[in-house]
């Protein structure tokens, strides 16, 4: 199903992106993620991207302890036209839940940004909030900060229009607590490489 | 927010010969208007009634004028280049439609597009062809001023979405 959406990028919906894999036009090691229909180009990984993602998923998996798991840049599934991989995100149950298909509903989605920090604001925050995701992070490598988006809203008509009520800017100094595991005391100076 | 450098929004791109083999494959949906520009592939604008009306009206005005020799195609693709297949509302392309029908035309004299609701920009990047000066005349009715532009002498422009304007 496409939309009309008028001139533009065609959308594709996850069947298709599946054949697409099927039929060998994109590998699974191709750094390409399905968001809101468009076949993104992911992030270029450097070493302090790819630091801190390591980094991120020890302390989150710290953080929630039992009953959770985390999964590092693998696929999710929020409608029919988006499967991304986020950085990093927490999953309830065991991974031997999802044997027959991605997880849909993760507890926390973290992404890390340097170059590609306008799109996690951006197209991947409104993907987010639309799909429901009650906490999304933003590792900003560039200013060093912790970004905590909270409160999915649709202020406007347009898909595009979802977002966050609630964003939040934390520096090295201060802690946070995952709004799934509000035990937990995560330092944001764990979190940067 | 600052400016980031580089890394912008990215899509996957295609190659012609992918972009065919997809269609061969059946992966798009029956009758969907897409094209293939620069590798990137677009939603053809939805048509209206003017739109309809130009196209027709054009091709008729440009059977008459180019008479025999020539075939007068409608929204149909031409192969520009290697990233690019785009389906303009008409083409002219030497030769009889029998040879048409075998394959697709990689000559074109004139190319139109008719937007009437398409920016000036997406105008202008579908006006040029994406990988030198494969097209010698583009002509773009213009539904919105009623006007028709008239595109020649393709030329080298750095400032230029494929670098042609």
């Amino acid at each position: 199903m496409t939309q009309a959406e008028g001139p533009g990028l065609r959308r594709w919906t996850r069947h298709e992106y599946a054949r697409l894999i099927d039929h060998g036009f994109l590998d699974e090691d191709d750094p390409i993620e399905l968001l809101d229909g468009l076949l993104l180009v992911k992030e270029p990984q450097h070493s302090p991207h790819r630091t801190a993602v390591v980094l991120v998923a020890k302390a989150v998996e710290r953080g929630f302890g039992d009953g959770w798991f985390v999964q590092t840049q693998s696929p999710i599934i929020l409608d029919d036209r988006s499967e991304p991989e986020p950085d990093v995100c927490v999953v309830r149950g065991s991974p031997r839940d999802y044997v027959d298909s991605h997880p849909t509903r993760p507890a926390l989605i973290v992404e890390v940004a340097q170059s590609g920090l306008r799109i996690a604001r951006g197209r991947k925050a409104a993907a987010y909030a639309r799909a429901r995701i009650a906490d999304y992070w933003i590792v900003n490598l560039i200013d060093r900060v912790l970004e905590v988006h909270r409160e999915p809203v649709r202020p406007g008509p347009a898909r595009r229009h979802w977002g966050y009520a609630a964003i939040e800017t934390l520096g090295a100094d201060a802690t946070i607590a995952p709004l799934a595991a509000p035990s937990a005391d995560i330092r944001v100076a764990d979190l940067l490489p | 927010m600052r400016a980031m450098a580089g890394y912008e929004t990215r899509t996957r791109r295609f190659t012609r010969a992918e972009y065919e083999r997809l269609i061969d494959l059946g992966v798009f949906q029956p009758g969907e208007a897409i094209e293939l520009i620069g590798g990137e592939l677009m939603v053809a604008e939805p048509q209206g009634a003017p739109h309809y009306t130009a196209i027709s009206k054009t091709a008729k005005a440009l059977e008459t004028v180019f008479g025999p020799g020539w075939v007068v195609r409608s929204q149909g693709p031409i192969r520009l280049d290697d990233d690019s297949e785009p389906e303009p509302d008409i083409a002219v392309v030497p030769g009889a439609r029998t040879i048409m029908l075998a394959r697709i035309p990689r000559v074109r004299s004139s190319l139109s597009r008719w937007p009437s609701r398409a920016s000036p920009s997406t105008g202008s990047a579908r006006a040029v062809s994406t990988r030198g000066p494969a097209c010698r005349t583009t002509e773009l009715l213009n539904l919105i001023d009623r006007v028709l532009e008239v595109y020649r002498e393709p030329a080298p422009d750095s400032a230029s979405p494929f670098g042609w304007r």
